[in-house]
């Protein structure tokens, strides 16, 4: 199986952003620590902000629950 | 140097008609003095940017560079068409680099700061460090985009860069008034009915030649036939407008006898009637029962215009094969202005000419535009 990183570079690679938001979702999913977390769970965000992706909303809840926005 | 400019050459250009002369060489050829009229002309005033068209749905967005400014032409959620700074408030770079559908944020592609299509910075990432997406220092309300001054009229984008001008209503208002039969829908014809013509010549050139009648059985021989020079008339209203008119005015029709549907009651007039005016300094705009253009001139340099042809008729859906035809028509007279507006350009590299004279009866418009121009240089080089 493809290794998450793979697939995230490979999303950057093809400039898939709507996929970068799953991708970047599930490297927070799995960070190991709350501040790994944050970083890809704000990434996931901008990526879902700009797509007018719907997931957006549930990022920043995310986000701001660990006062990160 | 911009003190350099001669008042005296302002003030030739000021007298009356009769004794005037135009604008001299410098105002044509010299760089320095074309970065005057930058400011003092294009910048202080309502210059014609775009048209609404360029940005038909919400979230449509072109960049556009204007005078050497990076601007951003936008369709918010709400469907208002505005006018930024193209650059994030971060770094400065520019945003967006070729016309796309915001479908959510405007990212910044170099840090991702995101702004909304109404200019709020609405996100910051990492700005507090990894996964600190705020710091205090960061006042994102303060930190928009710089939103340009712009006013819609006639499908057009007018902006007045240094944010100083009266209100565009009140500028323009007995323009506005001449033509309230045409305050009404109109609409683009779309992608067959807009093209550019580049030009080697300065933008005022554009304008002079577009201004008057006098021209128009020489340069397009083609109207003789049925819009002959007694036909026209000037318009010239000094400080504000100027251009000609036309009596005669005939509309195209296709092969099977079709023509274009007329914009909804209009006064007798306009039955064959059409009026070409100078919105100063720099739209061209036509008017006739069927349909109305817009030309907006983009001055790419002190020699290099770019003319923006625009044809919007009176019904969402018209005849394609008359409206290929009516822009083929239209191209081919702006086209055959070409020669004369470059041809004066070379002819300013002539040393000494002093800016011409103008006939009392037929250069009128021409003047009034040469008069406007002047009072704005003076007035900007009087200003402390």
């Amino acid at each position: 199986m493809t290794s998450l990183q793979d697939r995230l570079l490979a999303a950057h690679a093809r400039d898939d952003r709507a996929a970068l938001v799953g991708l970047y979702t599930e490297a927070a999913d799995m960070a190991a620590n709350i501040d790994a977390a944050c970083f890809y769970l704000t990434h996931a965000y901008i990526f879902a902000l700009e797509k007018g992706d719907p997931a957006s909303d549930a990022l920043y809840q995310r986000l701001k629950a660990e006062g990160r926005v | 140097m911009a003190k350099d400019i001669p008042l005296q050459t302002l003030d030739a250009v000021q007298q009356p008609i009769e004794t005037a002369n135009g604008l001299p060489n410098a105002h044509y050829i010299d760089p320095d003095v074309f970065n005057v009229e930058k400011q003092a002309v294009l910048c202080a005033n309502w210059a014609g940017l775009a048209v609404a068209a360029d940005v038909p749905e919400s979230g449509d967005a072109k960049p556009i560079e204007f005078l050497g400014m990076p601007l951003l032409l936008v369709r918010d959620r709400q469907g208002q068409v505005r006018v930024f700074q193209n650059i994030c408030r971060h770094r400065g770079m520019i945003l967006v680099s070729e016309p796309k559908r915001i479908e959510g944020a405007i990212r910044c592609p170099y840090h991702s700061w995101c702004y909304s299509t109404e200019g709020k910075l609405v996100s910051t990432p990492h700005v507090g460090g990894p996964g600190q997406n705020t710091h205090e220092a960061i006042d994102k309300s303060l930190l928009g985009l710089i939103e340009v001054r712009s006013h819609i009229w006639f499908e057009t984008v007018f902006v007045n860069i240094d944010g100083n001008a009266a209100p565009f209503e009140e500028v323009h208002a007995d323009l506005i008034a001449r033509w309230s039969d045409f305050d009404q829908p109109m609409y683009h014809g779309g992608a067959d009915s807009t093209f550019i013509l580049e030009v080697k010549t300065n933008w005022k050139l554009a304008v002079e030649n577009y201004c008057e009648s006098y021209h128009l059985p020489w340069v397009h021989p083609g109207l003789n036939s049925y819009s002959r020079l007694e036909d026209h008339y000037n318009i010239d209203e000094k400080g504000k407008f100027s251009g000609q008119g036309t009596l005669v005015y005939r509309q195209l029709t296709g092969d099977d006898g079709a023509v274009f549907p007329d914009f909804a009651s209009l006064d007798d007039k306009w039955a064959e009637g059409g009026e070409y005016i100078t919105v100063y300094p720099n739209v061209l705009l036509g008017v006739q029962r069927d349909h109305t253009f817009v030309i907006i001139l983009e001055p790419v340099n002190h020699e290099t215009t770019r003319e923006h042809i625009h044809l919007f008729y009176a019904s969402q859906q018209t005849d394609v094969t008359l409206r290929a035809k009516n822009t083929v028509q239209w191209r081919g007279i702006f086209e055959e202005d070409v020669f004369v507006v470059e041809g004066m350009q070379k002819g300013r590299y002539a040393p000494g000419f002093d800016g011409g004279r103008f006939s009392p009866a037929m250069d009128g418009p021409t003047h009034c535009f040469h008069d406007w121009v002047a009072s704005k240089v003076a007035d900007h080089l009087a200003a402390p």
